[in-house]
């Protein structure tokens, strides 16, 4: 039991880790408009800075979850 | 015994105008002047001079009663301790990266104006390789800040008073008709004096330099004050002046838009003709140079001091072997330079550095205020006068200038206030997972992440279905659902803990 919840929170985590670190990268494309992104997405200039912050916002906390859900779950005997 | 040399009352001005007078000026008057206040940006320069001579009325009785390295941070350290020096030590060096990305910016501009006078060709290379230039300019400084290399301020602000005083003189015969330096006394007119008086601010917050190097001057009790209220009185002069003339020689509503060059280049070669162009684009490159420098050795400063108290890793402070510099936060705070000078973004990154200063100045007038109900017999050489309406002036003053561009609804105040929010956020996080000891916080600091994600997973969730196309819709639920479930994982395992 204890082992499929280990897998099951190591999964989750890592791919919890990766949506923050693929929601930091969209927010440095929508930033900089790398590959036009900020068309791509038809986004209103105004609208930019608050995509932004919840981005970089939802980036930090999924990221600090994701590490510490595989880091708790590991440290289970 | 240490023979360390210590500086006189002169030596702490130049200091003070050193820190002060540099790239900003040839930076912030373009879109204070011709996008936000026109000629009124003269009286939001004097607001300025103001409110800076406030707050350093603070600095003053700070500098004098704790006369140690570390500026801000040590008085809010000593006033508060914990996070809310934490917090003052993070914004200046945010401040730092800002204003460091912007003088590299500026670099690059005054580079193109310099080739724009004789090698046009060369101008149009500039200005297809801004990014380039700039990685390029900050690499050779991180070699040579981690080489110790020395700064050159006193000869730097020597020449920069010798050009500025060239360009008043010439400007006599010049007929000068700044209309309308005061602004009209109607609302919109009010929100934009004090958005471009934010906009405007770091030009002169650059004289805490004078502070930080307290120490290094004699009698720091009477002569940092001296120093201060001296050198706040010539830069706002200066400042004053300059503006006036170049507002004086590039009317509004001319030819001119402020898209093309920077206002005080354009002033220098209608005043100066060809001879005024190179001389500024040159004070330019110089100055920017010299900032991107000086901030560079700020922010190493600021997280090897954070570093030695165990607020940042230990890494921060380890020294080059044959250097003895901090070589690991030279480098790390120059990666944010450049992430943020190749932006190229100058209006998001003057507001930027003007915010981070704005609060730190709010944090020193509040560890005044705290300082004198928790240490009334601190030995204090100097007294700030009109205590305590002089402090409660500077954070009230502070906070409207924090305000006031996003009343505006400038887009580039909104990103800038945004971007700083975001980041004081994760210094918030930072300082927790860094210096929550005790097993229980920690876990009691998961479970709330933990309610964020699982809160963050159900908003996607509900709210995607009203924004976003079909295409996006499926990934985006399947986001909102990893987040619920990590959320829901973290809260368990954390809160039985607790229990």
């Amino acid at each position: 039991m204890i082992k499929n919840r280990r897998i099951l929170s190591t999964i989750v985590g890592i791919v919890q880790s990766l949506i923050g670190g693929a929601a930091a990268v969209l927010a440095v494309l929508l930033f900089f408009n790398i590959l036009e992104v900020q068309t791509l997405f038809k986004l209103p200039l105004e609208l930019l800075p608050l995509c932004l912050l919840v981005l970089v916002l939802f980036s930090v906390f999924s990221v600090i979850n994701g590490v510490s859900l595989i880091r708790e779950w590991w440290r289970i005997d | 015994m240490t023979n360390e040399k210590k500086y006189g009352l002169f030596s702490a001005v130049i200091m003070g105008l050193g820190g002060a007078i540099g790239f900003e000026i040839f930076a912030l008057l373009n879109y204070a002047y011709f996008d936000l206040a026109g000629p009124s940006m003269l009286s939001a320069l004097f607001f300025c001079g103001i409110i800076n001579l406030l707050t350093m009325l603070s600095y003053s009785e700070l500098s004098a009663a704790i006369p140690e390295v570390g500026g801000e941070y040590t008085y809010t350290k000593v006033a508060f301790g914990g996070v809310i020096a934490f917090m003052a030590g993070c914004l200046r060096w945010l401040a730092s990266i800002f204003g460091g990305a912007l003088a590299a910016v500026v670099f690059v501009e005054q580079l193109g104006v310099l080739f724009s006078v004789f090698a046009p060709s060369i101008q149009d290379l500039v200005l297809a390789n801004v990014s380039l230039l700039i990685i390029g300019l900050v690499v050779i400084l991180i070699i040579l800040a981690i080489r110790g290399v020395e700064e050159a301020t006193t000869l730097i602000v020597g020449a920069f008073l010798t050009i500025f005083v060239i360009f008043l003189a010439m400007s006599v015969g010049y007929t000068l008709t700044p209309q309308n330096i005061v602004p009209e006394a109607t609302g919109n007119s009010l929100v934009v004096f004090f958005a471009t008086a934010a906009y405007l601010f770091p030009m002169f917050v650059g004289m805490r330099a004078l502070v930080a190097g307290a120490p290094q001057i004699k009698n720091p009790g009477k002569n940092v004050p001296r120093a201060l209220m001296i050198t706040t009185v010539l830069l706002t002069a200066v400042y004053f002046a300059v503006a006036y003339v170049a507002v004086g020689a590039v009317p509004l509503g001319g030819e001119v838009t402020g898209s093309e060059l920077p206002l005080l280049n354009i002033a220098a070669s209608t005043i100066l003709g060809p001879i005024g162009a190179i001389l500024f684009a040159l004070a330019g490159i110089f100055a920017s140079v010299s900032s991107v420098g000086t901030a560079m050795s700020v922010q190493s400063s600021i997280l090897g001091g954070m570093s030695r108290d165990g607020y940042l890793p230990n890494a921060l402070q380890k020294a080059h072997k044959r250097f003895g510099t901090r070589y690991i936060a030279i480098i790390a705070s120059s990666l944010f330079v450049i992430f943020f000078g190749t932006s190229g973004a100058v209006e998001f990154l003057g507001y930027a550095a003007s915010f981070g200063s704005l609060l730190v100045f709010a944090l020193v007038n509040l560890s005044l205020i705290q300082l004198r109900r928790k240490k009334p017999r601190l030995e204090r050489p100097f007294k700030a006068p009109f205590y305590p309406l002089t402090p409660i002036a500077g954070i009230v003053m502070s906070v409207l200038l924090l305000t006031f561009p996003i009343v505006l609804n400038d887009v580039n105040a909104s990103s800038a206030l945004l971007s700083s929010l975001g980041m004081i956020s994760i210094v918030l996080v930072t300082y927790y997972l860094r210096m929550v000891k005790r097993e229980v916080d920690f876990n009691r600091l998961q479970v709330a992440v933990g309610g964020i994600c699982f809160g963050a997973g159900v908003t996607v969730i509900a709210v995607a279905p009203l924004i976003v196309t079909s295409s996006l819709l499926v990934i985006i639920i399947l986001v909102g659902l990893v987040s619920i479930i990590a959320g829901i994982l973290n809260i368990f395992v954390s809160a039985r803990k607790i229990d």
